[in-house]
């Protein structure tokens, strides 16, 4: 998954390969520096609604994002796209990673906190499907072959789609288990569930696809991932900035015995 | 490498097809509410509880040929876990109803709605635990089913079941919206 939305790889090639379209160039410079524009105003919106004491993680992330796309692009306009820029690249790369778990699990909290009668269940179902998930990811790195003679981009792509496969699949088994208890998400938790889940997802494809041809920082792929992000972002900034919707249906109107009886009888059922 | 490329893209492809299809189930689900009635499923409350009755299920082996016995066992287990998912789902409905309770300005009304999800997320819970294991009896249904399931589990779904059958009110329900 690249720290999100930055290029591994880099305008150059694909200045050079494009070089009679400057629409490629704004497009590519746009997209790389835009979803962090809209991350500032994210940024912004949860500080202002005080949704970053909710949701400290994705607030953490959402700072370490916009601050390593300014180290990024100041880097690569001084010292261009070498080793300077790779390691710094990984480095976040490792942070954002490490970032993205906090904020899937930030999730996880939120949905179970609500629901205590099916916390343990759920975290047992979420560790479990981590093992199962971890063991798939591990089985992936020895069955693909690496053909990236540099050894640290080749660590940092087999540990991304790793990482990936994990992300991608936590968040589907969240969806999943929430599926099934008919748990109700808040929207935030929701848009942001929605958000990581789009953007793991892509990424694992465009990973594998790196690998395939044998070299990262293919244009097109690298285009169409960081335009992904971009979507992502706007989806985060829709939920942030959406109030929370409280059903139309809010059963005021429900005899207060009616639900009583419905809930002193089940009670009773499992009391007994 | 071809080959598993186009695996992982598959893999990858699906994924996101199934996040969208949860997220979009996830929103439309809320609208349950608007006629909870219609999504309720009737649950024939004696003919499940026929269906686990032991000594039923004694009476039916004694009397019949081990392979008769066989056949309608399994197809009675195989009703039992229709009636059990049957439950379920209702129970599901429940929790929908009792979500949107959770916003009423009556504190009462509040706190009886937590106690309500809490008790049909259980119901789901052992939902999960019951149905397969169900299943599982229906598909070698020469040995006893009752063994097979922890007693006191067994005992509270049947009940939670019976109780869901008899209790859930749909002309209530809508009368009540």
């Amino acid at each position: 998954m690249r720290a999100a939305g930055s290029p591994v790889y880099i305008y150059p090639a694909a200045h050079m390969h494009y070089g009679s379209h400057p629409f490629v160039y704004y497009l590519w410079y746009y997209l790389w520096i835009a979803p962090h524009v809209f991350q500032i105003a994210v940024m912004w919106v949860m500080v202002r609604r005080r949704l970053h004491r909710q949701f400290p993680l994705f607030f953490i992330y959402t700072v370490a994002e916009v601050f390593q796309a300014a180290a990024l692009v100041s880097i690569s306009a001084r010292l261009g796209f070498g080793t300077t820029y790779q390691q710094v690249f990984a480095g976040f790369l490792a942070v954002s990673t490490a970032a993205r778990f906090g904020v899937i699990i930030e999730i996880l909290n939120h949905v179970l906190k609500r629901y205590p009668a099916v916390d343990s269940t759920g975290r047992s179902f979420i560790r479990l499907s981590t093992v199962v998930l971890l063991a798939g990811a591990v089985l992936l790195a020895v069955v693909m072959p690496q053909t990236n003679s540099d050894f640290l981009l080749r660590a940092t792509y087999s540990l991304d789609r790793s990482v990936t496969i994990l992300q991608c699949g936590l968040l589907i088994a969240l969806f999943i288990f929430s599926r099934y208890f008919s748990l109700s998400w808040s929207s935030l938790d929701f848009g942001l569930a929605l958000g990581l889940g789009v953007f793991a997802s892509v990424e694992l494809a465009t990973s594998a696809v790196w690998l395939h041809l044998g070299k990262f920082g293919n244009t097109s792929v690298n285009l169409f991932s960081m335009g992904v992000y971009h979507c992502c972002v706007l989806i985060w900034l829709f939920y942030v900035l959406k109030p929370e919707k409280i059903s139309q249906n809010v059963p005021e109107q429900i005899p207060n015995h009616d639900l009583e009886v419905w809930n002193q009888e089940l009670q009773r059922l499992v009391r007994l | 490498m071809m080959t598993i490329t186009s695996v992982v893209v598959l893999v990858a492809v699906f994924a996101l097809l199934s996040m969208v299809v949860l997220a979009k189930r996830q929103t439309t689900s809320a609208k349950a509410l608007e006629n909870p009635s219609r999504h309720m499923r009737p649950v024939d409350v004696e003919a499940f509880r026929n269906l686990i009755d032991p000594a039923e299920e004694e009476f039916l082996r004694r009397n019949l040929q081990p392979t008769e016995f066989r056949r309608i066992q399994r197809k009675r287990l195989l009703a039992a876990a229709e009636y059990v998912s049957g439950a379920a789902h209702n129970a599901a409905v429940l929790l929908r109803l009792a979500e949107a309770a959770r916003h009423s300005t009556q504190p009462a009304t509040v706190q009886a709605a937590e106690r309500l999800i809490a008790d049909a997320l259980r119901l789901r819970l052992y939902a999960l635990h019951v149905v397969p294991r169900l299943y599982i009896a229906a598909a070698l249904p020469g040995g006893s089913f009752r063994p097979t399931l922890a007693a006191e589990k067994y005992e509270l779904i049947v009940r939670q079941v019976v109780m869901l059958g008899l209790q859930y009110p749909t002309q209530q329900v809508t009368t009540s919206l």
